[in-house]
């Protein structure tokens, strides 16, 4: 009980508790490039878990909304010469495009339809981006998103510095925190949340299901075309991987081990999987199977994710 | 009950943090680099994946030159250091490997990958931070404009130079009437460009220029058109388990009794995976083969070296291009006596050296490492032991021509 008050208390505030989290969070990881890393997955999971967690759809083509927003991000830069700045507009940009058009052709399929037409839909821009080579690179990537410095006010930040960087990127994360709480908190949020726990009640209540759920889809693809842009922008290039399938995968999995439905989950997700892989890898080749492991000991002994389990308490 | 296994995991935890808070505590101030810290190389390949027994070879390679640097009294003192990272064959993984190496390990020298797309990841980020990266798979990419800068060195060949060397030796001697068959990707691409550069002045017809996705495992669709053409020669563009299955292919059609299969890049550890039958007569390229040092002196070291270190085995050909890579920085820092980027640079450029394979020398304009490409058969007889895979063929001399050209590649000079 006195834990659920705490929650309740604390709920409002949970954007700034969590960009609190994130401004000493760097101090306590081995090195900087894997904080930057874990921030940037942590807002491509809480995308996906935008769709998933809070509106029940499970989708396998997220790959497709931060691939696309990394490939437009790296494409002004590299092919226009455009500043940052666009790069990173034009990444949220797209990601909430390409969101829009597999969204308006998945939109009105549901359960494991909904996850095989969105897998499709994000294969076929991956096949696209594999041969458009004047454009993407093809396999061989998209290289030379080098934003060295950027003048801010006079201010001039030289983001190659691991630090610096760090702090450019948790900028971005953080803003994308407060729109995100403000999107839970406003009436299209309990909307989500209604039509997640029941459809058929939210359509008798009046609510457009289809449309909501185009909606929350494009949302989705903002959060994550934003992250894509600060990947390119962080990595220096737009691997071709991006795209693949196996990003969707990544993105289920760092939520569900952080807890689906939870505003924080995500980053804790995508925290605890990239770290165990850094830290196993370093001293097994077989890391794989470790971090498999765990997973599985998760998904069984966790089912809300760590951080789920951790707001739940023991009691249920 | 889980109480009473508390205590004493506690205490390593406390152990650990205390001894890792002390870490961070000696390691935060600035304190000036003493001469006598370590030159740390960063060596991202990739340790787990299809290439991992590749990989893992390069990493035994690299340890070798780097044992040797350190047992001739390294630099002035100073002993050289391998970090080998997995960079999991991916090029994303690969430059945060790489920003980790510069920005928590502070290495002075980059060396490593296994993959055309990882090592332009990887030199992107070095370039950027002004460190010297020494590459060691195949691609052409790198030595141009606009991936590459003027810490970026090329220890391997490009597939401009192994499809042109192969070329040039297998239409002068099986015939003009050539099939390519290639894997649908960049490596593929670049392969068939080389043979068929090479080939343009011999008067090659090409008959047909097949391609297969990655991956494909089925061949027979394919098989009896190449057949139907009596092609003289089918070069077949693809790697490692495409390649395996697609020779094995040709091998049950029958091609091999009217065609030679060729290919750019044959690998000893895949010739060792796939057998002698599948291979047989086969000819391909290679950058190095153990089997030389019976006319090569530095080889003969090199292998002498490799079979004290590891159990009397032999070297693999990507394995020695780790050795060579590595081993060329080290030398690089010696003759520039420091490890300042701008200095080994200089140093580098020009370098003439015999580490493993005859004389190279690293081109001024694009610091491609112009040298030796040894063609051999695939043997299924008279083998002298479970090693001798290959019987070498000819030896294409280190020679600039065999390069792009500097303009080609978008070079000043």
């Amino acid at each position: 009980m006195r834990r659920d008050a705490w929650i309740a208390r604390l709920t409002p505030h949970r954007a700034a508790l969590a960009s609190l989290f994130l401004l000493v969070f760097p101090l306590f990881m081995p090195f900087k490039a894997i904080a930057v890393n874990i921030l940037i997955q942590g807002l491509f999971a809480l995308g996906f878990n935008l769709l998933y967690g809070y509106l029940g759809l499970l989708s396998f083509g997220h790959a497709a909304l931060l691939g696309g927003g990394a490939y437009a991000c790296g494409i002004v830069i590299v092919r226009f010469g455009m500043p940052w700045w666009i790069g990173i507009a034009s990444g949220t940009l797209a990601g909430m495009l390409v969101a829009a058009a597999i969204g308006a052709l998945a939109i009105r399929t549901r359960g494991i339809y909904f996850a095989m037409v969105t897998l499709a839909l994000a294969q076929c821009l991956y096949f696209v981006a594999y041969q458009a080579v004047d454009w993407t690179g093809g396999e061989n990537g998209l290289r030379g998103v080098n934003v060295a410095g950027i003048s801010l006010l006079g201010v001039h930040l030289d983001i190659v510095r691991p630090l610096v960087r760090y702090y450019f990127v948790a900028a971005f994360v953080i803003a994308a925190l407060f729109v995100l709480s403000r999107i839970l908190a406003s009436p299209f949020g309990a909307a989500m949340e209604a039509i997640r726990e029941n459809e058929t009640r939210a359509r008798a209540c009046g609510y457009d299901i289809a449309a909501s759920r185009w909606l929350a889809f494009v949302l989705s693809g903002g959060f994550c075309g934003l992250a894509g842009a600060l990947q390119a922008i962080h990595l220096g290039i737009v691997p071709v991987e991006t795209l693949y399938y196996t990003t969707s995968g990544l993105a289920v999995m760092m939520t569900l081990l952080g807890g689906m439905g939870t505003f924080f989950g995500p980053f804790i997700g995508a925290g605890v999987f990239l770290l165990l892989e850094e830290v196993v890898s370093l001293w097994t080749v077989h890391w794989q199977l470790l971090v498999g492991a765990v997973f599985v000991a998760c998904v069984l002994f966790f089912p809300r994710g760590l951080w789920g389990t951790l707001l739940a308490g023991h009691a249920r | 009950m889980a109480e009473s296994f508390t205590p004493p995991i506690r205490l390593t935890r406390r152990h650990l943090l205390g001894a890792s808070l002390t870490g961070i505590v000696l390691s935060r101030p600035a304190i000036p680099r003493a001469q006598e810290s370590p030159i740390r190389i960063g060596f991202p390949v990739p340790l787990t994946g299809p290439y991992a027994t590749e990989a893992q070879d390069q990493v035994r390679c690299a340890q070798l030159a780097v044992d040797e640097f350190n047992a001739s009294g390294g630099l002035n003192g100073r002993r050289a250091e391998l970090l080998a990272r997995d960079d999991k064959l991916n090029p994303g993984e690969a430059a945060t490997r790489t920003l980790e190496l510069i920005e928590k390990d502070k290495v002075d020298f980059i060396v490593g990958s296994l993959s055309a797309s990882v090592q332009l990841a990887v030199n992107n980020v070095a370039r950027q931070r002004n460190v010297i990266y020494n590459s060691i798979s195949q691609s052409d990419q790198i030595d141009a404009l606009p991936d590459w800068s003027r810490t970026t060195f090329h220890e391997a060949m490009t597939p401009h130079m192994t499809a042109g060397a192969v070329g040039r030796y297998a239409f002068g001697k099986y015939g003009k009437r050539v099939v390519f068959l290639s894997a649908d990707y960049a490596y593929g691409a670049e392969m068939v460009a080389g043979f068929k550069a090479a080939g343009a002045p011999l008067g090659i017809e090409v008959l047909a220029e097949l391609k297969h996705p990655l991956g494909t495992t089925d061949f027979s669709t394919l098989m009896p058109r190449i057949a139907a053409l009596k092609p003289d020669i089918l070069c077949l563009c693809n790697f490692g388990r495409d390649q395996q299955i697609a020779v094995k292919q040709a091998t049950d059609f029958g091609l091999k009794r009217t065609t030679r299969i060729v290919i750019p890049v044959i690998l000893y550890t895949a010739r060792l995976a796939a057998g002698p039958q599948a291979y047989e007569g086969v000819v391909g390229g290679t950058s190095y083969y153990w089997g030389i040092e019976s006319s090569v002196p530095s080889a003969k070291a090199f292998n002498d070296r490799y079979r004290h270190a590891y159990d009397g085995k032999v070297p693999s050909d990507y394995g020695a291009l780790g050795y060579a890579g590595v081993r060329a920085v080290l030398a690089g820092a010696a003759r520039a006596g420091t490890t300042a980027t701008d200095k080994v640079v200089a140093a580098l450029e020009g370098m003439k050296y015999d580490f493993y394979k005859g004389a190279e020398t690293y081109r001024a304009c694009d610091h491609q490492a112009v040298q030796s490409l040894f063609i051999v058969e695939s043997k299924s007889k008279d083998m002298s032991g479970p090693a001798d895979v290959f019987s070498v063929l000819a030896t294409d001399p280190a020679n600039e021509a065999s390069l792009l050209s500097c303009s080609a590649e978008g070079h000043a000079s």
